[in-house]
């Protein structure tokens, strides 16, 4: 049996599986410690279902606690960034193009040094020790204690940014780094914004472990655990600390993986409608759909891959305005249970509106809404044309899809909807994030050296396939299920003509649970 | 003339990538360094060719290289000026306005930098119409101007002049120049009059690239969506027709770089049919789209891959394995279908044994199993 379980700014949800079948499904409030709501969620869950904790064999936990500190920017280091390129790229310094205000939470400590490598493998610049050393001194002055490291090239020569790493280290001990050759490819702008990122989330990413590690003990758990990464596979807890960045769209790939779980469906619209926004995401083979654009996290560029994902502004707590006509996308969000005219509050938001329609009834104490019929027949009609939509737009071809609701505010879309093949609400949608994450994929990686000059193409990309696949399959996924996920080229070009580095994911379901199961 | 700020630039760049046909370097560090460019220096003048003196001094600025390079070389204002400095100081003279070599890319929007800076217009045009990877192919030389006087900067400052009048020659040493510079410099070559110029351009295609990225821009949604918004405004151009090719998935994709270029080649498969797949054959451009060996398209043509859900355009050097796609034909400017145009740039200017055929001829041809 296996937990998982879906730490949201707003809820901690938790599911106990069985193989495949839910035994117990329960959804609690996030708390501020993180801590204490995955302990509730836990408590709940096990006290639920009467199991004892020694059958638990694993804990996979997805979060977007990352995502939303940057989002919302708070829980951020100050970070140093230092690129090492000069005299290329002055004009364009780190952190060019961001937000001013996420800048100004790093701190807008950028530094620009010589060094860094040319396209053919030649020194773009030497390094400068007296130089680094400047840099290091005043990042010393500065009491700053994590650095974001670049470099030219640094995907197909990794060594400048090792050196100042190295030479950082040796100044300040217990330094966090972050060097942009290990989170990003070719394309240094979104590389080093990759690790800028990551950086600025290592010391709340020890934290988030650290809790999540706690409340696993303090309720008896001693299984291991593991956190769910963008492309939906699994990360382990060390891999986290250093690379929390790799968590940023988790929550969308768990949410359609949970749906497609749900419902048996591969192919499908799923909409997941929250308090402020509903994201359409699209499955395909059971997948969910990649984004081929650069993407911002909280306006932010990066090149991460992640799940193709469009967010409208239309939520349970969305502002209703112009007698029903516009709708969104100011929401009260999570005080819709204080603020909502249902609630006795004074604003109207969606929610009201279903309400007072007589297709919504929340229970407890909850209270009756009245309002001009127009106003409803308005806002319903809105709610229904900004789904569809969203949803034509997301569609793969002119053939409608099944569309799965999932998320609280599915409680919105009260009939049909013309974009869709047909409306799913599958038991359990109201967590399905933590379903998802439960049941997140194994992934088998493999990186070589390789020389298309000795070993053709095509030839060395079938023999590193198989070398992935059985790395997944090791690592515990079901073999009828591996796929290939991933394949990148770096080419070395200062070795010998033909020499690159490839590197290929693996990915499959989990067939059992052991150790080394993170990719 | 009209005025062209900083809040042209993102349909300009996003149009001037969809004509790139796959070069023409990151458009997104250009768009950073121009919109440093005209916030500092205040909007450019957009000069239309007819509006230009005869007697008029012109260059061409832009960079030369390997796109894959400008993801890690930025590019920057300075090198922009000092490119130019540099050519001024060579022929001794003033420059009246600058020019692009071509609209695909970022290389539309260096002149934009460097004519900001120093406060003269840039001319509505280029001198291919989209992007192509040698300096030959221009319509510029094709016209009979000069390469040079030119001169190339590179990302250490370091200037080196030109002064060959043989164009073949020229592109050799420009290319040497690049490619042990670090991949890429930034030239200001064929120099040339007002009545030169209006003789040799492709006219219009700065607007014409602004309206391009409003039309993707006002229309976003998949490529199937955007189609007639994008074939109507094709329809009324210098552009032939525009025509859906292929859609399908990028199964595999690599490029190197080799003797200054990015070469190599692209398979995208059919999404319900693996025995389908589109070849596209890549010199920083895509320059042929064959589907199972038929011909669907080729240089001077354009071909331009979109990401098929937001009809972004794919560079090259952005193409990864799984990506979903779209990809589009456009007929060239009529310049390029003139005998002497097809000397440098029919396919056979690149390697392939075939002769050059208009991509309304190959379309209408195709075959129900293409």
């Amino acid at each position: 049996m296996r937990i998982g379980i879906d730490v949201g700014g707003t809820h901690t949800d938790a599911v106990l599986l069985d193989g495949d079948q839910v035994v117990s499904a329960i959804k609690t409030l996030t708390t501020a410690d993180v801590s204490g709501g995955v302990f509730n969620a836990l408590e709940h869950l096990l006290d639920d279902s009467a199991v004892e904790t020694d059958r638990i064999e694993a804990v996979m936990l997805g979060t977007t606690q990352f995502t939303n500190a940057v989002v919302e920017r708070r829980q951020l280091s100050e970070v140093a960034a230092i690129r090492i390129g000069l005299p290329s790229g002055r004009g364009l310094p780190p952190m060019t193009g961001w937000p001013g205000d996420i800048a100004g939470e790093l701190g807008g400590h950028a530094y620009m040094v010589h060094g860094g490598t040319l396209y053919d493998g030649r020194p773009l610049a030497e390094l400068d020790a007296g130089e680094i050393a400047t840099v290091v001194a005043d990042i010393r002055r500065k009491g700053l204690d994590t650095v974001a490291i670049s470099a030219a090239f640094s995907p197909m020569a990794a060594a400048p940014e090792l050196a100042v790493a190295e030479q950082l280290r040796a100044a300040l001990p217990g330094v966090n780094i972050t060097c942009s050759h290990q989170i990003g490819r070719l394309g240094l702008l979104e590389r080093e914004n990759a690790a800028l990122l990551n950086a600025s989330l290592l010391a709340f990413s020890d934290r988030v472990v650290r809790s999540f590690s706690e409340a696993l003990v303090r309720r008896g758990l001693r299984c291991p655990f593991y956190i769910s990464q963008n492309d939906g596979t699994l990360m382990d807890a060390e891999f986290v600390r250093q690379f929390p960045a790799l968590t940023f769209a988790s929550g969308p790939t768990n949410s359609l993986r949970g749906a497609s779980k749900l419902t048996g469906l591969e192919d499908a619209i799923v909409v997941d409608i929250g308090g402020t926004t509903s994201d359409i995401g699209v499955l395909q083979g059971g997948f969910p759909r990649e984004s081929n654009v650069v993407i911002e996290v909280g306006g932010v560029r990066t090149n991460f891959r992640m799940p193709d994902i469009l967010a409208i502004g239309l939520g349970g707590g969305s502002l209703v305005r112009d007698d029903g006509h516009s709708i969104g996308p100011r929401s009260v969000g999570h005080k819709l249970v204080t603020e909502g005219l249902a609630f006795g509050g004074s604003t109207l938001t969606a929610t009201d509106l279903l309400v007072a329609a007589g297709k919504l009834d929340l229970g407890g104490d909850a209270r009756p809404v009245s309002l001009a019929p127009a106003v409803v027949a308005n806002g319903l009609a809105t709610i229904g044309r900004m789904l569809n939509q969203g949803i034509e737009r997301m569609l793969p071809s002119k053939d409608r899809l099944p569309v799965v609701l999932v998320g609280g505010g599915a409680v919105l879309v009260s009939g049909e909807l013309e974009a869709a093949a047909r409306i799913l609400r599958p038991e359990h949608a109201g967590v399905a994030n933590a379903i998802g994450a439960a049941i997140a994929q194994i992934g088998g990686e493999v990186e070589r050296l390789v020389s298309y000059s000795e070993e053709p193409r095509e030839d060395a990309i079938r023999r590193l396939s198989r070398e992935a696949h059985a790395n997944a399959v090791a690592a515990g996924a079901d073999p009828a299920t591996v796929r290939i996920a991933d394949i990148e080229e770096t080419t070395i070009s200062y070795m010998a003509e033909g020499s690159t580095r490839l590197r290929l994911k693996a990915v499959g379901d989990i067939a059992r649970i052991n150790k080394g199961v993170a990719a | 003339m009209i005025k062209l700020g900083s809040e042209s630039l993102a349909d300009l760049s996003a149009g001037a990538v969809f004509l790139a046909t796959g070069g023409g370097g990151d458009p997104y560090v250009a768009q950073l360094v121009a919109e440093q460019a005209l916030d500092t220096y205040g909007p450019v003048d957009l000069m239309a060719p007819e509006e230009l003196d005869d007697e008029a001094y012109v260059v061409a600025i832009g960079g030369v290289g390997a796109p894959t390079v400008s993801l890690e070389l930025l590019p920057s204002i300075d090198e922009a000026i000092a490119t130019l400095d540099a050519f001024e100081q060579r022929v001794g003279r003033r420059i009246d306005a600058l020019v692009s070599f071509e609209i695909g890319g970022g290389n539309s929007l260096i002149p934009i930098v460097a004519a900001a800076a120093r406060g003269i217009p840039v001319i509505d045009g280029d001198g291919m119409g989209r992007a192509l990877p040698e300096a030959q192919m221009m319509t510029y030389p094709i016209s009979g101007v000069l390469p040079t006087p030119a001169v190339a900067t590179d990302y250490e400052g370091k200037v080196t002049t030109f002064d060959t009048t043989d164009i073949l020659a020229f592109e050799r040493d420009i290319r040497q120049c690049a490619l042990s510079s670090g991949g890429m410099i930034t030239s200001a070559e064929h120099p040339m009059s007002g009545r030169q110029l209006k003789a040799a351009i492709v006219p219009n295609t700065v607007s014409f690239s602004i309206a391009l990225g409003r039309v993707l821009r006002a229309n976003r949604g998949n490529a199937r969506q955007i189609f007639e918004p994008l074939a109507a405004l094709f329809r009324d151009s210098i552009y032939g027709g525009l025509h859906h090719l292929f859609t399908g998935k990028v199964v595999d994709s690599s490029t190197r770089i080799i003797g200054g270029y990015d070469i190599g080649q692209a398979h995208i498969q059919a999404f319900d049919d693996e025995s389908r797949v589109l070849n596209i054959s890549i010199k920083n451009e895509y320059l042929t789209a064959e589907l199972n060996g038929q011909l669907l398209a080729s240089v001077p043509d354009l071909i331009t891959i979109v990401d098929y859900e937001t009809s972004t355009p794919i560079n090259a050097e952005r193409l990864r394995f799984g990506q979903r796609v779209t990809v589009f034909g456009i007929g060239c400017p009529a310049f390029y279908r003139s005998a002497r145009a097809l000397e440098f740039v029919a396919p056979g200017c690149f390697g392939f044994d075939f002769d050059y055929r208009p991509i309304e001829e190959l379309v209408a041809t195709r075959t129900p199993a293409a």
